[in-house]
């Protein structure tokens, strides 16, 4: 949880880097309209801040969004078991023994009365 | 398992929960003891979350017979959303839960008349018949869903344990062929399809099991239960009438699956330095196999 933070500050610290990067090459843009240069290219800090902190911006994202999934399909399947796969919630019956084995099963009075089964047991 | 109560906070449930949900875990019991011990009071927290929670204990709360939560957990549902389909079907459960199945069929019919594109009511219906052991309807009426739901696997599956539970194991294999097109990296349909093989029994069904128990355990090499089903396969093989040559091919098979299901129980197995059991173990059994033969 500590890492994350951390990650998530150099996270914001990268993206605000960036910017400061776009602007810092506009503004040497202006500059030489100003002092009517031509222009050739971009000054070396510049250009090592845009990549250094594209990198860290890059690291960071990676760190904060998640886990990454493993790329082999059969590698999730092996973790299944036979309980998991044939559990299947749509065609879930309730008549088994859950009715009798849990003590503090009350049938609700108003409601089941006339209904008991032979299952129903009072406690 | 039990969870020590005062070391969870509402958060691990939370996380335990969706971690049931997405693994398709029934752990009914489970999720009622935590639901009270600790989530109850915390729901309102949990977002969007909530209403996936509500459902999982609600269907829990069935599972155990404890009407008293799911009554709660659906009267809150229907508060916030009255006239839906969704929170109707919980309602036709709990009828169900209460063995009062004509009524449940009738409040099933009104949300199919209401909405003929929804699925989960007809496979209610199909649950209910099964819960009353009219199994040869609910296979009638599954092979029917099917017909218009054609890619439904859960239906596949259950349609597959209907004709296993009548002992109709041609067609058993068929519907599980239907859940292999599904997935065909999952080593478990693999397995039953070739458990289901050796259960049909013949030369020509062994053959075939043996074949999808290799192909099972090269998806995964640590299933022990395809492994001695190849095993089990294979010596059958040696014992039958094929030719020689096949004969021996399948005995090398045999010992190597031995082989490895022996090293592989030794090495995951809790007690120390269990070579001896093991193999006194295996003696028992090779005896038993002679006896049989």
């Amino acid at each position: 949880m500590g890492t994350k933070i951390v990650n998530r500050i150099m996270l914001i610290t990268g993206l605000i880097s960036l910017l400061h990067a776009a602007f810092s090459a506009a503004h040497h843009r202006t500059y030489l309209r100003l002092t009517e240069q031509d222009w050739t290219h971009l000054p070396v800090d510049v250009i090592v801040q845009t990549v250094v902190s594209l990198l860290v911006v890059v690291y960071n994202l990676i760190q904060v969004v998640g886990n990454f999934k493993e790329i082999r399909a059969t590698v999730d399947m092996q973790e299944k078991s036979w309980d998991t796969l044939g559990n299947l919630p749509s065609f879930y019956t309730f008549n088994h023994r859950g009715m009798a084995l849990y003590q503090n099963y009350e049938a609700e009075p108003t409601t089941n009365i006339g209904n008991k089964s032979s299952l129903d047991v009072d406690y | 398992m039990s969870y020590n109560f005062k070391e969870m906070c509402w958060k691990d449930v939370r996380d335990q929960f969706r971690k049931w949900r997405e693994d398709n875990e029934r752990r009914s019991d489970e999720v009622i003891q935590l639901w009270e011990a600790l989530l109850e009071n915390h729901v309102q927290k949990t977002g969007n979350e909530r209403h996936l929670i509500l459902e999982q204990v609600l269907i829990a709360g069935f599972d155990t017979s404890r009407l008293d939560i799911a009554g709660k957990c659906i009267e809150t549902l229907s508060i916030e959303f009255p006239e839906s389909m969704r929170v109707m079907k919980f309602e036709a459960m709990r009828l169900e839960a209460l063995q009062m199945y004509e009524e449940a069929t009738d409040l099933l019919d009104e949300i199919i008349s209401k909405d003929e594109t929804n699925a989960a009511p007809r496979k209610r219906k199909i649950a209910i018949l099964k819960a009353r052991g009219m199994r040869s309807e609910a296979i009638k009426d599954l092979s029917e869903y099917l017909k218009t739901f054609m890619s439904d696997q859960e239906a596949w599956h259950e349609l597959c344990g209907l004709y296993l539970a009548e002992g109709d194991y041609s067609k058993a294999v068929f519907c599980m062929e239907e859940l292999l097109l599904h997935n065909p990296h999952s080593h478990l349909i693999h397995q039953r399809i070739a458990e289901i093989r050796y259960t049909m029994g013949g030369m020509e069904n062994v053959e075939i099991a043996r074949i999808y128990y290799s192909q099972a355990l090269k998806l995964n090499p640590n299933n022990l239960r395809a492994l001695y089903g190849l095993y089990l396969c294979c010596s059958y093989i040696t014992n039958s009438r094929a030719l020689g040559s096949k004969r021996k091919e399948a005995q090398k098979m045999a010992q190597w699956a031995l082989e490895t299901a022996g090293v592989r129980t030794i090495s995951s197995s809790k007690i120390p330095s269990n070579d001896k059991l093991v193999s006194s173990l295996e003696c028992a059994l090779g005896s038993l196999d002679i006896k049989s033969n």
